[in-house]
């Protein structure tokens, strides 16, 4: 078609502007300075602070926080940072098996920033616990996971006002919350309702007193105490609606049965739905099955293992007893760090079902939150 | 056994294609990924009851069934096109300006289009015309290329492809005067710039000519399950051809032999994997800069003449409502401050400045993306120098959601849409997220940027000039195809297939 054409558009010239791409680019290409190309930018070694990933933390010091509870203080090579409430997995290898627990954060986000600072508390109530509990000792090398886990106050969605419930162990992200707070790495008034048996079982109460100040109330319930220094009881709607300011966001972290029951108190007052309570999640458990012993066959990279499972333990479980190094991050199906790849077998999940839907089109699991119903045959990444 | 015909590095868009490539060719191959995942960006995430789109928009140039884009046609050929299942874009954009003041939903379909903007634009149409007859043209000169492997012969160029030759060496706003297109057509019709990073002044006509009308003639698409659902369909078949797939490995040096070309892969922990070709889907930068141990001169010059295009930052949101609800009515928003694509790139830079974005509600394009009663979003800006590298970790928390904010205001504002009390989930995504992701320098989302004299002809026609080092080329958004989802999957498919011709050269 025949074009009038403006300028040099469209003429002669634009054919020799053509050929001249090519040689203009290679003296571009070649004129540009021999500099050493940089090793890395900013934005990146920011990133390395953000989300560490794997590394190695030397346990420091660990202090007795209620009878069946211990925190645990974990030094880091280089600094990190995190949101308070999220939650790192602490690794080791046990007795010839690499197993590793996430757990929340109980020290302050600029203690990771500022003094490379990493503390955890545990309850004693199983293998990894139990060990760390008899086993631990300063000095002692330990491998810790990225800060993860999404139980943060979000300044977008959440109210600046939030109702904290935690019950028993639940209190270690709002403690970590409440420093947060202090020292101004959070911004938000947190209103703490804290659950515990009996007074002799709130952890952190010198700490959690000292903490409270505009920003930071905390009300202690005991369930199996009366104590006229304390609330009594659980935690109730009325109980939320004495403390509570007007608008607010629950956040939870503690049992199941704590859930359910807070739940339906809430509900009675008109707080539902994932944008006002938000839970943190737990760890799948056992489940209670016929014990059956099952072939489970494990490929990782060019390698193979035959290593058996137990019905009524998630297929994670049974490849770490058997020395397997393989990816665990949340242990409850919501992180998808384990994704694994079905090769053959029956298997029930555990609770929600947390995949993403092409996962489940094109067989992918989470071992993790997976029990197998039968001999299974799976491939994992390398953990 | 640790001996592979290939490698590939990264199971990015481009590395998944190109293993499939190499496989299809007879190579043994193996891919590894530092990520638990495949894709890259190409992936989602799940938060409470929505499961995220981490990055796809819409899929560009795949077209349907009777009118299939370039995309089906690689899929059809890679084997892949029906593990997926496809919905179509409702229609192109809404593009929403505030100076000039623009307010307007594009249709896809060219005639739909130029009777659009001659209604927007009254006088318009004549060339519009013109426009999509020059980017038509642009299609079949890149078809001849592609069938000829760049290679082509300058007579049939000139005879048959002459307009292609004559607007190849111009940016888009050079084009486009030329043809006469008035002002508030131009910049109704370079919306689509942001998706390309570089400014109209910069940008070349061709490239931006021949994505749009991918885009206009053939619709655009997007997989039910997320781009998750490609990037494992792409896996699936490279295992169907006994592909190897390595996730959580990182490859972490480029082994070179006495002749400088490529003798292996270290991985991290210290194995060895003996290869003559590996296929690199990241950045020259990281692969030159710290993954080989002696690079020549001409390739570290080669390499620091390249700009870093656009850092991402994308934050996405689950809402409790659904879209009629909250008043959301497209699938796909451009929103800018002006159409002046260079004064607008400028602001880019600063985050203080940058309120650009490009925010899609799935749910337009497939209502059951998210539960009933709900709906999903996701927006996205670029940021056109490193200003976040000067954000502390004190003070990022404090930035993302800043920066969200506004992206909430103006979204707001410019469509009179309500998000802001429905928000049930939110995940924001920063430059220092994409750098962790997937390591590329700064957090950028989008390559090298397409600047004046390293824009799409010249690097096709130079794809040998720029295989500087034997058994290594590259593919994703680095490469010669430039960013974006189809870009790279079609980086993959030249790569994967020169590959090929290097490993049987070598018998």
């Amino acid at each position: 078609m025949a074009y009038k054409f403006k300028r040099q558009i469209f003429g002669f010239m634009d054919l020799l502007r053509f050929k001249k791409m090519v040689p203009k680019r290679e003296e571009k290409l070649a004129t540009a300075p021999a500099t050493p190309l940089p090793k890395t930018y900013r934005v990146n070694e920011t990133a390395k602070i953000l989300h560490p990933g794997n590394r190695t933390a030397k346990l420091v010091a660990v202090e007795q926080v209620t009878p069946d509870t211990k925190t645990y203080v974990f030094e880091t090579e280089k600094p990190s940072m995190f949101r308070a409430g999220q939650y790192v997995s602490v690794r080791h290898e046990i007795d010839g098996s690499v197993v590793s627990r996430p757990y929340a954060i109980s020290s302050s986000p600029f203690a990771a920033l500022k003094d490379r600072k990493i503390a955890v508390t545990v309850k004693k109530a199983g293998f990894f616990s139990d060990w760390m509990f008899e086993r631990a000792a300063v000095g002692d090398e330990f491998s810790l996971g990225d800060p993860s886990g999404d139980f943060f106050h979000d300044g977008i969605r959440d109210s600046r006002n939030v109702v904290g419930i935690a019950g028993g162990s639940g209190i270690t992200p709002f403690y970590s919350m409440a420093q947060a707070i202090a020292e101004g790495s959070e911004d938000f008034s947190l209103t703490l309702l804290y659950g515990a048996r009996t007074e002799k079982d709130i952890a952190f109460k010198k700490q959690l007193d000292s903490l409270v100040g505009d920003k930071f109330k905390v009300v202690y319930v005991l369930s199996d105490e009366k104590n006229p220094k304390y609330e009594h009881g659980f935690v109730t709607a009325a109980l939320i609606g004495k403390y509570a300011p007007d608008d607010y966001t629950v956040m939870m972290c503690g049992p199941q049965a704590m859930y359910d029951f807070a739940e339906k108190e809430l509900a009675s007052i008109g707080v539902v739905g994932a944008k006002r309570i938000r839970k943190e999640a737990n760890c799948v458990g056992t489940r209670d099955v016929k014990p059956a012993e099952y072939a489970l066959k494990v490929h990782i990279k060019d390698q193979t293992f035959d290593v058996k499972a137990d019905a009524r333990e998630t297929l994670l479980t049974a490849m770490e007893r058997a020395g397997l190094r393989v990816p665990s991050k949340c242990r409850a199906g919501g992180c998808g760090f384990c994704h694994s790849r079905l090769i053959g077998g029956e298997y029930t999940i555990a609770g929600a079902d947390k995949r993403r839907l092409a996962d489940k089109k094109f067989g992918y699991i989470h071992p993790c939150c997976t029990y197998p119903d039968s001999d299974m045959e799976i491939e994992v990444p390398q953990g | 056994m640790d001996r592979y015909d290939a490698v590939v590095i990264g199971a990015g868009n481009g590395g998944l294609v190109a293993a499939i490539r190499l496989l299809q060719g007879g190579a043994k191959v193996l891919l590894v990924e530092k990520h638990n995942l495949p894709g890259g960006f190409a992936t989602s995430f799940r938060r409470g009851r929505f499961e995220f789109e981490a990055s796809l928009h819409e899929l560009n140039d795949f077209g349907q069934k009777n009118n299939g884009g370039d995309v089906r046609d690689l899929f059809d050929s890679l084997g892949v096109t029906d593990k997926i299942e496809w919905h179509p874009i409702p229609e192109a954009y809404r593009l929403i300006s505030r100076k000039p003041r623009i307010d307007v939903t594009m249709p896809f379909g060219i005639q739909a289009f130029i009777d659009k903007m001659e209604k927007e634009v009254p006088g318009s149409r004549k060339s519009v015309e013109r426009f999509f007859q020059l980017a038509d043209e642009t299609r079949k000169a890149q078809a001849y290329t592609n069938s000829r492997n760049g290679v082509v012969d300058s007579k049939i160029m000139v005879r048959e492809h002459g307009n292609y030759v004559r607007t190849g060496s111009y940016s888009v706003n050079e084009v486009l005067d030329s043809i006469g297109m008035p002002q508030r057509a131009k910049d109704i019709i370079t919306a689509y710039w942001c998706y390309l990073g570089a400014h109209c002044d910069d940008l070349s006509f061709s490239h931006y000519a021949s994505m749009v009308i991918r885009y206009i003639s053939r619709g655009a698409m997007m997989p039910k399950m997320r781009s998750h659902e490609i990037s494992l369909a792409l896996c699936d078949r490279i295992r169907e051809l006994g592909g190897d797939i390595w996730f959580n490995t990182e490859a972490v040096k480029i082994v070179t032999g006495k002749d400088g070309g490529v003798e292996g892969v270290v991985l991290a922990g210290g194995r060895e994997i003996k290869t003559r070709h590996v296929i690199a889907n990241c950045s020259p930068h990281i692969v030159y800069g710290k993954m080989m141990d002696s690079v020549p001169e001409k390739v570290v010059r080669a390499t620091n003449a390249r700009k870093f295009a656009g850092r991402g930052f994308t934050m996405f949101l689950g809402l409790n409502k659904s879209a009629d609800e909250l008043g959301i009515d497209n699938h796909n928003y451009f929103l800018y401050d002006t159409m002046d694509s260079a004064a607008q790139y400028e602001l880019m830079k600063k985050i203080d400045t940058n309120s650009v974005q490009a925010t899609v509600c799935l749910n337009r394009a497939y209502p059951e993306c998210s539960p009933p009663g709900t709906s999903m979003m996701y927006f996205t800006t670029l940021y056109m120098s490193d200003d976040w590298g000067g954000i502390s970790p004190e003070d990022y928390a404090k930035t993302k959601e800043k920066v969200a904010n506004m992206m909430i205001d103006r979204f707001e504002k410019d469509t009179g849409a309500k998000i802001r009390d429905s928000i049930e989930e939110i995940s924001v995504a920063t430059p220092m997220t994409y750098a962790r992701y997937c390591g590329h320098p700064e957090g950028g989302i989008y390559g090298y940027e397409s600047q004046y004299w390293d824009g799409l002809n010249p690097r096709l026609q130079m794809m040998a000039h720029d295989h500087m080092t034997r058994g290594l080329r590259f593919a994703g958004g680095f490469s010669m195809r430039l960013s974006g989802y189809s870009s790279a999957y079609f980086s993959g498919d030249i790569t994967g297939r020169q590959t090929v011709g290097d490993i049987r050269k070598e018998g």
